[in-house]
């Protein structure tokens, strides 16, 4: 069980030390129950600090953003970021110092294990709290508290535990400078693509059906992209309103940019896009699920991630995110790959 | 850009593609797109007369770009892009679309054929009025060769090469030069003796002033490209200096260590410090390091302390040293099939079961009896002697697909050499087929049959055991139908021949490819059989696919003069068709150095570079690049694009 005020204390010495520039961590929010991410400079600030099931977000995303904006700035300041990382998020940075997005000093990754739980989802929790919203919630044991109006509910973690989370192979960070809570690697809360074997249970035109609404109902508001930290292209090559223009774009660049997708959010469009992005995912995702948790309109998106992410490990013995120096999935070629067309 | 004016070319290859494709409707449908400028249809547009008319024709018109709808590239394209050059236009701005393996062979259907062959010739259309003239990149050339794998196939090759005053490194990983043809006793068909024409070969390489010999060295890696390859070599310590060891063999008399000797096959034993044969090049002693007590004075020292020569130096250190050369030829060779695979014969458990090369060493005068035939287990003379044919080999389900090739022959040989050294025994042979294609082949094994009384049954075995003193063969003969059972004194198997693991070893470093049956793999199966797929390396011997001694030593000649007519030239044009980087697109994940088979790019400053002596322009960075950031020139992203698009209209 962690406890939140060592994170603080933590956080104030790192800050008041001048050994962290900042600190990235959760604090409550003003929507009801929710987290939302922190970015704390000030030690005095430190005690806003919060952990609890609804830490949703990967906050490795701020480390992309915080150096996109340096770049902006032309801005170079000293010292490492401090970021709270579950192990899904410690494994995304992983990713992004695989791609030396940043260097490993830029980053002090203040782990924290999900120990036996992980983060509620608001789909499953809804129903079973009659209408009720809470204003709060807490870890105990294995069990979610939830504060109401009505009082406080107390409902079995698994209940209401995000897929993921409960498809967890690793709820540790592996990558930490300081890890807080116990390593409970190994847990099995639910067969890993338990949900992605729930779907592919149907025949092919069940599921054709099922994603053909899903792809008709995406708007591509790109919240799924937007949320995610391996999405950090400047120019995403499927959307052609984020081509840069910049001093150096050249006339014959502008008029020859290609299109390989139309602006209008149509099936077949919204097919294209999701496709490649879980094709430039593959190897890169570490399943933090927070594309699906964005999506207004409930796409499954992870599930397309997710079906990637077992392709690799079952025929690679790929995990995404293992260790800085590891392998990448599409770049790296092995003789015991399987395909012989290759060698 | 000003629009441009293409010529569209569009071949019949005799009834080839026309027989599927309407050549003339796709001639028209392309004179409708807005860049072609002229179209022109011809029988055999590779002829002399059609390769004239596409001159004439680029010149008639002012064409700037060619499109040639024929065969594959692979063929052509080479000789399409001279004539542009001829015809006074940039090379670079003729595409092949390829109507003919991508379409008219593979279809029967006209009417669809033909709509797929607009489709294809369309998107190469659209492809070339985004190609940009390009200059051909010349690179100087390294005036010397690398020979990889010292058996005949090497031999032979370093000394053609080195007899056109080329300099030759040949690099052997055993102590010895001479590979399998030194373990052999007699090759067929005329029953000479192998070492005997061999040893002389072995000592011209030797004393050759062009060739350097480095035996006991291993390949560790490889750089660079063809003209310019940089290649580091591991010189294995032998710890005797051949130029002091007087092979006196006072050494291998006080050495106390006995280990199986590989070189015999196993079949009997040698000291830890041992010369391989007699006739070795270089004619030295080595001390393997596994098998001795420890190169440790206090221990053992026995061999430093009787050689008089001096020549034992417990101190010699492992050396790797780096060479420059301007083409590598790959003669790694061959090993058996593994009998522990052959379930069937007994799984190499049962004893007096001998492998071809094997029982070689049994009848050669050099091996391990001396050239008289004893079985291993009792060193009795066997009597009733079974030859089994393609072991391993013709045996898609299990083991391996293809022909060995030389085992009729060399069964045929073997029969007669034991029927010469035993000649009250039987001998049996198990057959598929005979396949004796060669000069003086199949009369040889016909006197095999005949003369010598070899008794050849048509069918398989399908058992083996060991019962007392016999080897229970139990097989059928398919001609009368009847199942045999014959007590034999010894069996011989003819096992499959498979890449050596040298060869595939090999491959990995050079990032050579290799075929379906783990062969090194030719650029071109009938046109460029002894070149591998990466310019500069070529092949030969059994290390491509099975052969005998005599296709050997052919395909070393043709790949030493394919080596001595690249080394001939003082400057190389290199394709200009490489990677190049998008800088403004590169975030530096470094995905493309990674996957760069050449080892052609790197980082900087967070940046891709793409060093363009290295690039093959295979493309494999593009595929790996998310973020587009890397295109091969002339096949980029948008003209990819455009194809899709032309072919989806």
């Amino acid at each position: 069980m962690i406890n939140i005020q060592d994170i603080r204390d933590t956080a104030r010495d790192m800050l008041a030390k001048g050994e962290a520039r900042m600190v990235i961590g959760y604090r409550r929010g003003t929507r009801g129950m929710l987290a939302e991410p922190a970015f704390i400079t000030d030690p005095a600030q430190a005690d806003d600090l919060v952990w609890d099931p609804t830490c949703f977000n990967n906050l490795s995303l701020y480390l992309v953003h915080d150096k996109k904006f340096l770049a902006h700035m032309r801005e170079n300041p000293k010292g490492p970021v401090a970021v709270v990382a579950k192990g899904c998020d410690a494994r995304s940075i992983v990713v992004l110092l695989q791609e030396h997005y940043f260097k490993r000093e830029d980053v002090y990754i203040l782990g924290v294990s999900c120990e036996g739980a992980g983060v509620v989802d608001e789909r499953k929790l809804a129903p079973l709290l009659n209408g009720e919203r809470p204003s709060a919630a807490a870890f105990d044991g294995d069990d979610f508290v939830f504060t109401t109006a009505a009082g406080e509910k107390r409902l079995a973690a698994r209940e209401v535990m995000a897929d993921r989370c409960l498809e967890c192979r690793a709820p540790y960070p592996k990558e930490h400078n300081l890890v807080f809570g116990e390593d409970k690697t190994g847990r099995q809360l639910e067969a890993p693509f338990a949900a992605l074997e729930r779907f592919e249970a149907q025949d092919a035109g069940q599921r054709w059906d099922a994603w053909s609404q899903h792809f008709d109902r995406c708007m591509r508001c790109f919240a799924c992209r937007s949320v995610c930290p391996m999405c950090y292209c400047d120019e995403c090559v499927v959307d052609s309103i984020t081509f840069p223009v910049t001093a150096g774009t050249t006339a014959e660049e502008k008029a020859t940019r290609i299109k390989w997708i139309e602006r209008s959010a149509t099936r077949s469009e919204n097919i294209t896009y999701l496709m490649t992005r879980a094709m430039h995912l593959a190897g890169r995702c570490t399943d933090c699920g927070e594309c699906e948790r964005a999506c207004p309109v409930n796409v499954p998106i992870r599930m397309l991630n997710n079906k990637m992410e077992r392709e690799a490990r079952e025929k690679f013995g790929f995990e995404p995110g293992a260790s800085i120096g590891g392998p990448s999935l599409v770049a790296t070629f092995l003789d015991s790959d399987p395909g012989q067309f290759i060698r | 850009m000003s629009k441009k004016r293409t010529g569209v070319f569009v071949c019949h290859c005799g009834t080839n593609i026309a027989a599927t494709v309407d050549v003339a409707r796709v001639a028209k449908e392309m004179a409708d797109e807005n860049t072609v400028a002229f179209t022109q249809e011809y029988v055999y547009m590779c002829s002399e007369p059609g390769q004239e008319s596409v001159v004439q024709a680029i010149k008639d018109n002012k064409l700037d770009s060619v499109v040639v709808t024929c065969c594959s590239p692979n063929l052509h394209e080479k000789t399409f892009r001279d004539n542009a050059k001829r015809a006074g236009i940039n090379n670079f701005t003729c595409e092949i679309a390829n109507i003919r393996e991508q379409c008219s062979w593979v279809h029967a259907d006209k009417a669809k054929g033909t709509e797929k062959a607009i489709k294809i010739s369309r998107s190469i259309v659209r492809r070339v009025n985004r190609n940009n003239p390009l200059e051909a990149i010349a690179v100087p050339v390294t005036k010397r060769a690398m020979v990889i794998g010292g058996g005949i196939a090497g031999i032979q090759a370093a000394l053609d090469i080195a007899n056109a005053g080329i300099e030759v490194i040949l690099v052997e990983k055993q102590a010895t030069i001479g590979g399998r043809m030194l373990q052999l006793s007699e090759t067929f068909p005329t029953l000479d003796c192998s070492q005997c024409v061999l040893s002389p070969k072995m000592v011209e390489v030797n004393r050759h002033p062009n060739i350097r010999l480095m035996t006991y060295s291993e390949v560790q890696e490889v750089g660079g490209s063809v003209g310019n390859f940089r290649v580091k070599v591991l010189k294995k310590p032998t710890f005797v200096d051949p130029d002091k060891c007087k092979i006196c063999d006072h050494c291998t008399a006080v050495c106390p260590q006995v280990v199986p000797n590989e070189y015999e096959l196993n079949l009997n034993a040698r000291r830890a410090i041992y010369i391989p044969y007699a006739q070795a090049i270089p004619a030295s002693f080595t001390l393997d390091i596994d098998a001795c007590l420890g190169l440790n004075p206090v221990v053992c020292g026995k061999c430093k302390d009787v050689c008089e020569a001096g020549a034992i130096d417990y101190d010699m250190q492992p050396q790797t040293v780096t060479e420059d050369v301007g083409a590598i030829v790959v003669a790694t060779g061959f090993d058996l099939y593994g009998q522990e695979n052959m379930y069937e014969m007994g799984g190499g458990k049962v004893e007096d079961v001998l492998d071809g090369l094997q029982f070689e060493r049994l009848i050669s005068a050099s091996g391990a009896t001396h050239g008289h035939i004893l079985r291993p287990s009792d060193h009795k003379e066997p009597k009733d002697v079974v030859f089994i044919q393609c072991v391993g080999s013709r045996d898609p389900a299990k083991h391996c697909a293809y022909c060995s090739k030389i085992c009729c022959m060399y069964t045929a040989k073997h029969a007669r050499l034991y029927k010469k050294h035993v000649p009250d025994g039987r001998a049996y042979v198990f057959y598929i087929d005979i396949r004796s294609g060669g000069k003086g082949y199949e009369e040889f094994v016909q006197r095999t049959m005949e003369d010598d009384d070899t008794l050849y049954l048509r069918g398989r075995v399908s058992k083996l055991y060991r019962k007392g003193e016999k080897i229970k063969v139990m097989g059928t003969d398919t001609l009368t139908g009847q199942n045999v059972e014959i007590d034999a004194d010894m069996v011989v198997l003819a096992l499959a021949m498979v890449p050596s693991q040298g060869t595939v070893d090999i491959a990995k470093t050079l990032k050579i490819g290799r075929d379906k049956d783990g062969f090194l793999a030719e650029a071109h199966p009938k046109l460029r059989p002894v070149e591998s797929v990466t310019g500069g390396i070529y092949l030969a011997g059994a290390a491509q696919a099975p052969k005998d001694i005599p296709e050997t030593v052919a395909q070393a000649g043709a790949a030493a003069a394919k080596v001595i007519a690249l080394l001939s030239q003082a400057t190389l044009n290199r394709s200009p068709l490489i990677a190049k980087v998008r800088p403004s697109h590169c975030t530096g994940c470094g995905m493309c150095v990674e996957a760069c088979p050449f080892i052609a790019i790197r980082l900087e400053n967070g940046k891709a570079i793409v060093n363009e002596a290295l690039c093959e322009g295979c493309g494999s960075c593009s595929a790996t690049c998310l973020r587009a950031a890397i295109d091969v020139k002339n096949v980029t992203q948008l003209q990819i694009h455009e194809m899709i698009e032309a072919c989806l209209a």
